[in-house]
């Protein structure tokens, strides 16, 4: 019976994995299905990479994300509604909850409507912030379309992001020389103290954002500017669930996939004078897919320690290993890339490290990479022992912005020398002394028993001073 | 960062590029200046122009206020833009901050802050702050943007700077290869050498001093011709037993040697009081 599940659900897998590493099932929170059409090459995409689409409207009494306690959906794509919040169904607390259930989030934001108090404080939850006034529109005097915003602005232009630091992966970078549209958006700030935010799209450094309402005349204080001001912000959540805001659903829409712009005169003052199209179609994939767990997600298989010390045929994974012994690890990872899985190579500069520790760390080593399978890495390392007897635990805990978390912890006990493992006294040169010590003994003690068996006496004999001589 | 990195080269084509533009944005009678709280003096005022920076660095001292006035001018007529920024960036980060200008209707705008109103990431910077002015407003007018000057931020030393502690983020950590107690170690090979060659010299040693005094196994003869079986026995058991003793050394264990050790010492003693006493007969003979 058991084989015939494990079948199941590995056919069930493979469905599974045709469209993301965690499912398929995604939930479109939209207001009116009429606006459907808008968005229906974004959505037509979704669904030519096999998620399975629901649309619901925040007001249905259907819209549920939990069903019986469990998750119904597998992610959730939320449209800017018009009205002032999402319903009773989507509380902050409700879409908290999902991320905590490991169910993974795309917002998008529009400043034509003041941003609803309950995706404000969902955000605030998660150390995003928006405009006090819940309104605000990013605007570039520098970047920005001429075709279609030669008066207002709004329509921002961004070239492709640099990698977040030297050392992260960049799934965002398409072929460095598209530009992005974001048309009137809300630009978020992020706090500063949280490792899980990570700023996908950032604004160029003479953007702002400003109040449209009230800020007419000028911006005095203006809310955020430049390259604080992130325009797509993802967060990771330590269960590697994700949500991401993408700050002008507009974005998305068809109208920008293939549209023409024509950049401003830039502070370099260098116009172009050529219409270029938008990368938004490659650019809301890539977002969507990291998302939705289709790019950056890791996983570990197969999970190996055993002694280096000459062995033939080591026992693989003991319970129990003895201080100063040679251990060799081995773990293998792969990445999920769209639609398989693919060999992980951290990016360049970075690592994946092991760390040997018992409450902390007492060897945190760089693993190497030590074979490639067609679908993953093997990454090895050999090291000694500490000094220390106790519980220990091989844990290899890579934590990387935009990857999916990784935590693996394999428990051994470090037992002490036994009574017969120490180095024998030969091997030490200074007990050399001693040992000729006992020889010199056991020679005296022989030659001393066959003296006192075999030999005669002989005569005495007295000299002049009355020493016994021979 | 690549955007910051293309900025200098161009920045100077700006200059050229503001005059031919048909509409653009600019600025007129702008004047900074540093002054001093304590002293209650001006300590620097120049003049600031819209397509060179000014050759020297602007200094502000700890208790110094920086001021800027200007007038923004859209096609030379003054007028309030959307936009008049400072920025300040540090050139070796990239890290930048904004100072918002308080602009009036009529294009009169000024910014004023002191060191305490910049972030502490700017104020360790080893480098002066590079200062840029930006003026842009909607509608088909050319923004300004230009580097107008660098700052030159001197920390007050005595005063310790507020501390900033780097923000916790994901990435490699530190190698760690932590040994509680180095291995033990000998001393120098040839002291034990030599007092290993010391302690052996002895056996000669020994040996000699017995035969001066007159030591020989001139009785072997006679105590193997009475006793032959009873001497070659224990005899042969006492070295045994040195041989059982160093087998337990190098790898017996201690139930391995027992019943040996037993049964050599059984040899022995029976052997022994055999062997002895033909010892004692010897003596008793009057031979020794």
């Amino acid at each position: 019976m058991r084989w015939i599940l494990s079948f199941l659900l590995l056919g069930l897998l493979a469905v599974v994995q045709a469209a993301s590493a965690s499912g398929n099932k995604l939930l479109v929170v939209i207001e009116e299905l009429a606006e459907k059409s808008k968005y229906s090459k974004y959505l037509g995409d979704l669904e030519a990479r096999g998620f399975k689409l629901t649309y619901e409207s925040p007001k249905s009494d259907k819209v549920a994300l939990f069903e019986l306690g469990e998750r119904a959906y597998d992610h959730l794509l939320i449209l800017p509604p018009k009205s002032k919040g999402l319903g009773p169904q989507l509380t902050p607390k409700i879409l908290l909850d999902f991320i905590n259930a490991g169910g993974n989030i795309l917002l998008t934001l529009s400043s034509s409507h003041p941003t609803p108090s309950a995706l404000v404080s969902l955000l605030l939850e998660l150390d995003i912030h928006l405009p006090s006034d819940r309104t605000g529109l990013v605007v570039d005097h520098f970047n920005y379309d001429t075709i279609s915003a030669a008066e207002k602005h709004d329509v921002v232009l961004v070239p492709r992001p640099d990698a977040l630091r030297s050392d992260v992966k960049n799934f965002f970078a398409g072929d460095g020389k598209d530009v992005i549209a974001f048309p009137k958006g809300v630009g978020q700030t992020l706090g500063n103290t949280s490792p899980l935010l990570t700023p996908i799209l950032r604004a160029p450094r003479t953007a702002y954002s400003y109040n449209p309402k009230e800020e007419v005349e000028g911006v005095d204080d203006p809310f955020a500017v430049g390259q604080q001001l992130s325009l797509v912000t993802a967060m990771q959540a330590r269960n590697s669930a994700r949500f991401t805001v993408i700050g002008a659903s507009e974005m998305l829409e068809n109208a920008w996939f293939d549209a023409k712009v024509k950049p401003s005169a830039g502070l370099t003052g260098a116009a172009s004078d050529k219409a270029a199209k938008t990368a938004n179609q490659a650019f809301a994939k890539e977002v969507t897919g990291w998302t939705f767990n289709e790019i950056g997600v890791l996983k570990v298989g197969k999970i190996e320690h055993h002694l280096d010390e000459g062995e033939t045929e080591p026992v693989i994974n003991p319970k129990i290993y003895r201080v100063k012994n040679d251990v060799k690890y081995f773990i293998e990872l792969s990445e999920y890339q769209w639609d398989k899985w693919v060999p992980f190579q951290p990016a360049e500069g970075d690592n994946v490290q092991l760390e040997f520790s018992m409450l902390s760390p007492f060897h945190r080593l760089p693993l190497t990479l030590s074979s490639t399978t067609p679908t993953s890495t093997i990454w090895t390392t050999s090291f000694k022992i500490p000094d220390q007897h106790g519980i220990f635990n091989f844990k290899v805990n890579h934590k990387r912005p935009l990857l999916s978390n990784i935590e693996e912890k394999n428990t051994v006990t470090v037992r002490h020398f036994a009574h017969d493992e120490w180095p024998r006294s030969w091997a030490i040169t200074g007990a050399w002394p001693w040992m000729a010590g006992i020889a010199v003994t056991v020679a005296g003690w022989v030659g001393f028993v066959a003296l006192w068996l075999w030999s005669k006496p002989v005569p005495l004999k007295l000299t002049n001073s009355g020493k016994k001589v021979v | 960062m690549k955007f910051l990195r293309s900025f200098l080269p161009s920045a100077l084509l700006l200059g050229a590029n503001v005059v031919s533009a048909a509409s653009s944005w600019s600025f007129d009678d702008a004047v900074v200046s540093v002054t001093s709280k304590k002293a209650g003096s001006t300590a620097f005022k120049d003049k600031l122009f819209d397509h060179v920076p000014l050759s020297q660095d602007v200094k502000v001292g700890v208790d110094d206020s920086l001021k800027i006035i200007l007038t923004a001018k859209e096609d030379s007529t003054p007028k309030r833009p959307h936009q008049a920024f400072l920025l300040l960036q540090d050139p070796d980060t990239g890290l930048e901050t904004t100072f918002a200008f308080s602009m009036k209707e009529s294009g009169k705008g000024k910014v004023d802050f002191t060191q305490k109103d910049i972030p502490v990431q700017l104020l360790t910077s080893k480098s002066p702050l590079r200062a840029t002015l930006l003026l842009g407003s909607f509608g088909v007018s050319k923004p300004f943007g230009s580097h107008v000057f660098n700052l030159d931020v001197s920390v007050d030393a005595n005063t310790p700077l507020p501390s900033y502690e780097k923000p916790l983020r994901y990435g490699k950590l530190p190698e760690i290869n932590h040994i509680f107690k180095a291995d033990p170690k000998s001393g120098p090979l040839i002291i034990s050498l030599f007092f290993t060659g010391a302690v052996l010299a002895t056996v000669p040693v020994l040996l000699g001093v017995w035969s001066y005094l007159g030591a020989n196994l001139s009785h072997l003869g006679a105590a193997t011709s009475s006793a032959p079986i009873s001497h070659t026995l224990f005899f042969g058991s006492i070295v045994s037993m040195e041989g059982i003793f160093f087998l337990y050394y190098y790898k017996w264990s201690l139930f391995t040697m027992l019943p040996v050790a037993g049964v050599v010492g059984l040899v022995a003693f029976l052997s022994g009081s055999k062997a002895l006493g033909e010892v004692q007969g010897r003596r008793l003979a009057g031979q020794r």
